[in-house]
């Protein structure tokens, strides 16, 4: 318990995995960083056995060198592989060509390797299928309760490699090419209501404005046409 | 026995966890918050250097360069050219969308030599306007957050963080030679990004005598500012009771025929209202679109009914105490 996190870095990125915000960058890093450190994965499994037991979520728990155990098991197998080895070299002496005869062994250990994998991406599917939904939430809350006081406005990406922007969408949108390159919609929350509305003539109205205002937001904000970007352009308007 | 010492095991193993997450959790923060604030007091110079490069430098250059766009409510991935020149001492601009159908924003006309208000904001040279104006410093807190690398050139990452909640956090990532904005995050409260741009080339002698025509689809971009103002002036017809601290208002217009549209800075953020007067049932609420928010009020001002909306890069907490503080003169 009193034992400090390895890196102060790493650990950001697992806590931003836990919450489903790792970036792409962060993830690879974290997945680099787990064969090199072993306490990176016990640092994970506790994260996921403290989040399991605040939802109250507690699975069925398999110890947590469970795979440690699995691996050394594989390891004590004999190893017919390296048996094949000088028979192989005896082979090309003899200038013929001989599949290795434990090739299926070598197989099988892809196959295992592959269904762990398999398992693993299974997880992390079911994990993100949560996730978002309480971002969803987070972000209604906080667009539909304005007057909540938002006094840790220095609550911030931990560093350069902030949250990305949500993935779960960018599979769902994949194949967008023949559409609209930009969706012209507005969501617009109405007073004393909490779901956003479709409302063509507010759309209409607000994109206008938009525009107008960008020739505010280019001139006065720094950073030349880039803002031009958030308008729409199209024929109709 | 033994299998009733074996029981309570793995909630004693949970508990033990649960404790570790909210023992080293707050610890880590406050780590991490020390570093940062040790590490401005140093970087104060450095920062005005970068701001009043990026203001100034980009403005004089002839470039080329193409960038990706992308904002919360729309994950695909949009690209862009953008291509500026100066010609007989004026400002020439295309932004081009590469994705879709072929469109660009032309801007032609800003004079070398003509800041914004907003640009002399970002410079820092606000001493004609009198003490009571924030300084850009007073109202952000930044960080250099180190050299970074983007579209093959050197950069320096410099995050802006509000030091109230009326305005919403910016990363940007600044050309160190160029003093160009190569990479840009806008980040809300609650610190979920907004939209970001990224350049992914650069050129710094495009070729622009043999340009492309411009696009059949294409709009013309306001170049129209008040050049170098020394004072800070008023809205002539309408009155904000309330703007947050370091807001200017930088002029305002007739949109079409019909909207009063003021605007205002205060160097990194911007907003605009309009008002206009109507009949009938005014829609009140928020409506957003990317990182741009727009409340929209209605306001009865001597037996006339006025349709108000704020829009802006806004929080919308800001939008609205605005909205609600309008009056006539």
């Amino acid at each position: 318990m009193t034992e400090q996190i390895q890196s102060p870095v790493l650990a950001e990125s697992l806590s931003a995995l836990m919450d489903n915000e790792a970036s792409e960058l962060e993830l690879q890093r974290l997945l680099k960083a787990l064969d090199a450190d072993p306490e990176v994965k016990t640092t994970w499994s506790r994260y996921q056995v403290a989040s399991a037991g605040l939802k109250g979520k507690l699975p069925v728990m398999a110890s947590s060198d469970f795979a440690a155990r699995i691996s050394a098991a594989i390891d004590a197998e004999e190893t017919y592989s390296q048996q094949s080895a000088p028979k192989k070299q005896n082979a090309v002496a003899d200038n013929i060509v001989v599949v290795p005869s434990s090739w299926w062994q070598q197989l099988g250990r892809a196959a295992i390797a592959a269904s762990v994998a398999g398992a693993l991406v299974v997880g992390v599917q079911q994990y993100q299928a949560i996730a978002p939904q309480s971002s969803e939430i987070a972000a209604n809350t906080a667009a539909t309760n304005p007057a909540a006081p938002e006094s840790k406005a220095v609550n911030l990406p931990s560093g350069i490699n902030a949250p990305a922007l949500s993935a779960r969408t960018v599979a769902v949108q994949s194949g967008y090419e023949s559409r609209p390159q930009e969706s012209r919609q507005v969501m617009f929350v109405p007073r004393q209501e909490a779901v956003p509305v479709h409302n063509e003539d507010i759309t209409t109205y607000v994109n206008q404005l938009i525009q107008e205002h960008t020739d505010n937001a280019s001139l006065n904000g720094g950073q030349g046409m880039l803002p031009y970007t958030r308008v729409i352009l199209t024929e109709d308007e | 026995m033994l299998t009733s010492i074996r029981s309570p095991f793995p909630f004693r193993f949970v508990s033990c966890f649960i404790a570790f997450v909210f023992f080293t959790f707050p610890a880590y923060g406050q780590e991490s918050q020390s570093d940062i604030s040790a590490g401005t007091v140093v970087q104060v110079d450095e920062v005005s250097r970068l701001l009043h490069k990026m203001a100034t430098v980009p403005q004089t250059l002839n470039y080329q360069g193409s960038f990706t766009y992308q904002h919360k409510d729309n994950p695909s991935l949009q690209s862009f050219r953008i291509i500026h020149w100066v010609e007989n001492g004026v400002e020439r601009e295309r932004l081009q969308h590469l994705n879709g159908p072929d469109r660009e924003f032309v801007r032609d006309g800003k004079a070398l030599g003509c800041d914004t208000l907003g640009n002399q904001l970002l410079q820092g040279k606000i001493s004609q306007f009198g003490a009571s104006l924030a300084r850009l410093d007073q109202l952000y807190k930044f960080e250099i957050r180190g050299p970074e690398r983007v579209a093959g050139r050197e950069a320096t990452a410099l995050l802006a963080i509000p030091l109230d909640q009326f305005r919403h956090s910016t990363l940007l990532t600044i050309d160190n030679e160029t003093g160009l904005v190569l990479k840009s995050w806008l980040v809300d409260e609650s610190a979920r990004p907004l939209e970001r741009y990224q350049f992914i080339d650069l050129d710094l002698s495009p070729d622009v005598t043999n340009l492309k025509p411009v696009a059949k689809l294409h709009r013309d971009a306001k170049a129209e500012t008040d050049c170098n103002p020394s004072a800070l002036k008023q809205p002539s017809t309408w009155k904000l009771g309330w703007v947050p601290p370091g807001f200017v208002f930088s002029g305002q217009r007739q949109v079409r025929q019909k909207i009063d549209m003021l605007m205002y800075t205060d160097g990194l953020t911007t907003f605009s209202v309009f008002i206009e007067q109507a009949e009938g049932a005014i829609p009140e609420g928020v409506a957003q679109r990317g990182a741009t928010l727009a409340v929209m009020d209605a306001l009865t001002y001597q037996d006339k009914t006025y349709r108000i909306t704020v829009v802006g890069e806004i929080p919308v907490i800001t939008a609205q105490k605005v909205a609600q503080n309008i009056g006539g003169i």
